[in-house]
């Protein structure tokens, strides 16, 4: 069992799959010696019916490509939990890609960039937000001074809501330049 | 999308023509996959591989790359010889079609063939099965955009549409699939070099609109610009931004740009590795003073650059813990609630731009719009006792009510969000809501002309009330060109309206007439001077009362004489595998100061015979698995599963011939020097004449493994080449998007 556990978790396996191993996993562990009634309680029929009791599911659109499809996401405990199709929507019609199908991932992936880093002398150091900020904006400042508003580039995103768009288009007419661009170029 | 997927259905023929979209739009395909079903549609698939998408047609052609001007003008050669077209639709609404007549004339089949190498056979079966079963909706994407003649590409899939009738109608239309979630809202936001939001021009006339919309005056945003005369030029694009970084340099573009280089670019969720020339973005990374990246994820542009200093990474929050509304590829609207709240520190991209505004020093002024409303004479004030704007929805309000001329002053938070809420009311082929939502359609497709206006499902539709959706096409060129009018035919405007024909788009001098009556002058004050910057509204209710459309009822352009090809011309690539057709088809003459760069054509093609040394066609593309640059798919392990690692698809036949076996490593050299190291995988999907490369890799450069930058744990779980090191010179000569589509390479054992 333990080698089947450690061969599960070093193989990289879907979540899916994962979950199956894990199930099974908990099945063969109430036979061993370690399982008894006294450290496993036996779950409530409404812990079995529903595992995230008070959970919320929230409709919200898929971030992958421009199909829109609906995405139905349960949170509990401010924790995004599980993840379903949206079987009435009128595009998606309860259909998921592969990607789409994993967009909990895009939130809960262990390889996020959790804080506001920097690199000097070649090596990166983390800085809280303020310090990052101020740098930042104080060089912005200097360039504009020196060399005008169009010594700065801007490129923003088709991946950003239509009001973090319009607002990123705003801000490169509010710092004063047209040097502002995304994704629809290519 | 002039329509949407579900409208799809209503086809009874379906021409996809550079897109993929069983692997591109896997959920979307089903909608094409149920108008085979139901509707016996014929899928017409023409690409130049044998795509996922080419596995469900009935007819495919495998044409060359950047061929499609061809290609489409022979069918338009048969249809006409025919008689096929559509001739009242084309003499009532449509500008110029005989240049179109007279190009096509010269595309016979024989000459067609040798173009493009599809045979005469099937450009005459697949035009005969387009033309006869209709209506027909044409579909493509990059695989038209992506060429330095990708502007006339976009041009000629339309002109073909038209030639048949097919445009404006039910289950035909013109359907561009776009790539990632919200490049329809992003670029309807004018998150662009050359213009404002909603397509208003960079003119004075709308620069002062958007002051007084931003509720600050037209004089500041001009004291933050070098002088008013940078505020009317376009900027530089994402395609070419390093060049602003480079000129000077040996070998390097001319540049415009206010007298300065580029020195500082701040990036907020732009995978910008996935262009092209991917060597030329390192260096443009390299020299910059200062490099700002937001991301969720690291963006591999921060661990490709060499640099050791100035390198800032922010984490930006996810979609998911934000909210606001998205625009699917149909215009529709959807709002994307928020799952839950930021982990770790990172921040929504809002809040990132409001902070560096507070230290850039205008942080009121930004946000000011957002503490103001509209009063019912189109004039903003200051919303009494509000001491804080509330995200997004203000932002929303402010969108609505700012971005006219696409219609979008129906999309207010309440609506989207109750359609959001209430997906389950509307019909899956129509979009028509039922119920309580009877009368407007699933996500108020814009244009979107009130609060009371249900939106637009298929543009340009004369066949229904502007009320519900009907509409002709824009004026937007004046009212006739060289004694002949511009207006639309008698008898072609939509159902109901006060004017039988064409008529200009509307303005507070032509209102009266068109509607046939006289204004009261209460109603007149209410009147600004153009629908476009009447801020009351007033013009566009009353167009709508009348069954007009605000933006008039003209003619399509089939010739656009401002461009340097007034129609589509088939022009050969900057690296044509067929160097005995540049002196017939020659690419353009080279274009200073094209968004701010010189752009070099004629310059790179006569260069040389390139197909010594790069005998092999290269094309790129995209997998079911990832999106643009991919680094946030290759962030899941489960994805990384399904595709580990950077490849190139290749025929047995030439990788034998190159002594590359399957599985093994090799190498592909590009006509500007670059090379990859990937792994070859042999399929029959691509001509032995031809290479494909997928272009969502990163992390290494010219067999260099650069992962070794990523700060601890952020490293993505797959890496490899990416294809854009390979993808040469070489853009559009209007959009400036770059030509990754029709390349040459050479194929070596690594």
């Amino acid at each position: 069992m333990e080698n089947t556990t450690a061969r599960a978790l070093t193989t990289t396996v879907g979540r899916r799959s994962f979950l199956k191993m894990a199930a099974l996993g908990s099945v063969f562990g109430a036979t061993s010696s370690f399982a008894s009634e006294k450290v496993t309680r036996a779950a409530t029929e409404e812990e079995v019916k529903d595992p995230f009791p008070g959970s919320k599911k929230i409709k919200t659109i898929c971030t992958s490509c421009s199909v829109g499809c609906g995405v139905i996401a349960e949170v509990h405990n401010g924790v995004w939990v599980r993840q379903e199709v949206a079987q009435d929507h009128p595009i998606s019609l309860g259909g998921h890609c592969c990607k789409g199908a994993d967009m909990i991932d895009m939130v809960r992936s262990e390889v996020r960039l959790k804080y506001p880093m920097v690199k000097e002398n070649g090596q990166w150091k983390r800085l809280s937000w303020d310090e990052a900020l101020n740098r930042i904006a104080k060089k912005l400042n200097e360039l504009k001074q020196k060399d005008g508003s169009d010594a700065v580039q801007f490129l923003g995103s088709a991946k950003m809501s239509n009001e973090q768009a319009y607002y990123f288009r705003k801000f490169a007419a509010f710092f004063g330049t047209n040097n502002i661009d995304h994704q629809a170029r290519i | 999308m002039t329509n949407s997927f579900g409208d799809i259905q209503n086809a009874k023929s379906i021409f996809i023509i550079g897109c993929n979209p069983a692997v591109n739009h896997p959920v979307g395909f089903g909608h094409i996959l149920k108008a085979k079903e139901r509707n016996n549609a014929k899928i017409i698939v023409i690409d130049p591989r044998f795509t996922k998408s080419a596995a469900k047609a009935d007819y495919f052609a495998q044409i060359r790359p950047g061929t499609d001007i061809p290609f489409v003008y022979g069918m338009l050669h048969i249809i006409f010889k025919n008689g096929w077209e559509d001739k009242k639709y084309i003499e009532d609404r449509v500008y110029g079609m005989d240049e179109i007549r007279a190009e096509a004339a010269k595309w016979t089949p024989q000459v067609v063939a040798d173009v493009t190498g599809v045979s005469a056979e099937t450009l005459m079966e697949i035009t005969t099965v387009y033309a006869k079963n209709s209506p027909g909706t044409l579909l493509w994407a990059m695989g038209l955009t992506q060429h330095t003649i990708g502007t006339g590409n976009t041009r000629i899939a339309p002109i073909l549409q038209m030639a048949l009738g097919y445009m404006g109608k039910a289950g035909g239309g013109t359907n561009i699939l776009r790539g990632h979630d919200n490049v329809q809202g992003a670029t309807d936001m004018g998150c662009l070099s050359d213009t404002l939001p909603g397509y208003y021009g960079l003119v004075e006339g709308s620069w002062k609109y958007y002051a007084r919309m931003w509720g600050v005056e037209y004089d500041y945003i001009k004291s933050q610009f070098k002088d008013a005369s940078w505020m009317g030029k376009p900027g530089f694009t994402l395609a070419r931004w390093w060049a602003g970084v480079l000129a000077g340099k040996p070998g390097e573009d001319a540049i415009e740009n206010a007298g300065t280089n580029l020195k500082a670019l701040v990036v907020m969720g732009c995978g910008i590795t996935s262009t092209s020339q991917n060597l030329k973005i390192q260096q443009g990374l390299d020299n910059l003073e200062l490099l700002v990246i937001a991301d969720p994820f690291v963006n591999e542009a921060a661990i490709l650059t060499n640099r050791k200093d100035n390198l800032f990474i922010l984490p930006s929050a996810t979609q998911f813990e934000s909210s606001g509304t998205v625009s699917a590829t149909n215009r529709s609207a959807q709002w994307r609630y928020k799952v839950v709240e930021p982990l770790y520190e990172s921040k929504a991209d809002q809040d990132i731009m409001f902070e560096l505004a507070k230290r850039l020093g205008f942080y009121e002024e930004y946000t000011r719009s957002m503490m103001m409303r509209l009063k019912s004479d189109g004039h903003l004030e200051m919303t009494p006792d509000k001491k804080t704007f509330q995200w997004p929805e203000d932002a929303t309000i402010e969108i609505s009510r700012t971005l006219r001329t696409i219609g979008m002053m129906g999309w207010t938070p309440e609506r989207i969000k109750k359609h959001t809420d209430n997906w389950h009311m509307f019909d899956e082929i129509t979009g028509a809501g039922k119920g309580d939502m009877k009368g407007e359609y699933y996500g108020l497709p814009w244009p979107c002309w009130s609060v009371k206006h249900g939106g637009t499902p298929n543009l340009y539709n004369v066949d229904v009330p502007v009320s519900e959706g009907g509409m002709g096409f824009r004026n937007n060129f004046g009212l006739e060109k060289d004694g002949v009018s511009l207006l639309s035919g008698k008898g072609s405007a939509p159902i109901g309206s006060k004017v039988d024909g064409g008529y200009p788009e509307i303005t507070k001098e032509n209102i009266e007439k068109l509607i046939g009556r006289t204004l009261s002058a209460a109603e007149k004050d209410l009147c600004g001077a153009n629908w476009k910057t009447c801020t009351s509204g007033k013009l566009v209710d009353l167009a709508l009362e009348a069954g007009l459309t605000p933006y008039g009822n003209a003619k399509a352009r089939a010739v656009v004489w401002n461009f340097p090809d007034r129609i589509p011309l088939h022009r050969e690539p900057l690296y044509s595998p067929r160097p005995d057709l540049v002196e017939k088809y020659p690419t353009y003459a080279d274009k200073a100061n094209h968004f701010r760069v010189t752009t070099k054509y004629a310059t790179i093609q006569k260069e040389k015979d390139y197909t010594k040394e790069f005998p092999i066609v290269m094309t790129t593309g995209r997998l079911v698995t990832m999106m643009g640059a991919g680094l946030e798919n290759r962030a899941s392990k489960y994805i990384c599963a399904l595709t580990p690692e950077m490849f190139c698809d290749i025929h047995p036949e030439l990788a034998q011939k190159n002594g590359i076996k399957n599985g093994h490593m090799m190498w592909v050299h590009s006509p500007a020097g670059t090379k990859i190291k990937v792994k070859a995988k042999y399929s029959y999907t691509v001509l032995p004449g031809m290479v494909f490369l997928p272009f969502h890799f990163g992390g290494f450069m010219q067999g260099v493994d650069m992962t070794g930058n990523f700060p601890a744990g952020t490293k993505p779980y797959a890496s490899g080449e990416c294809a854009n090191t390979v993808v040469s010179y070489g853009y559009d000569i209007i959009t400036q998007i770059p030509a990754s589509k029709a390349g040459l390479c050479r194929v070596e054992k690594a």
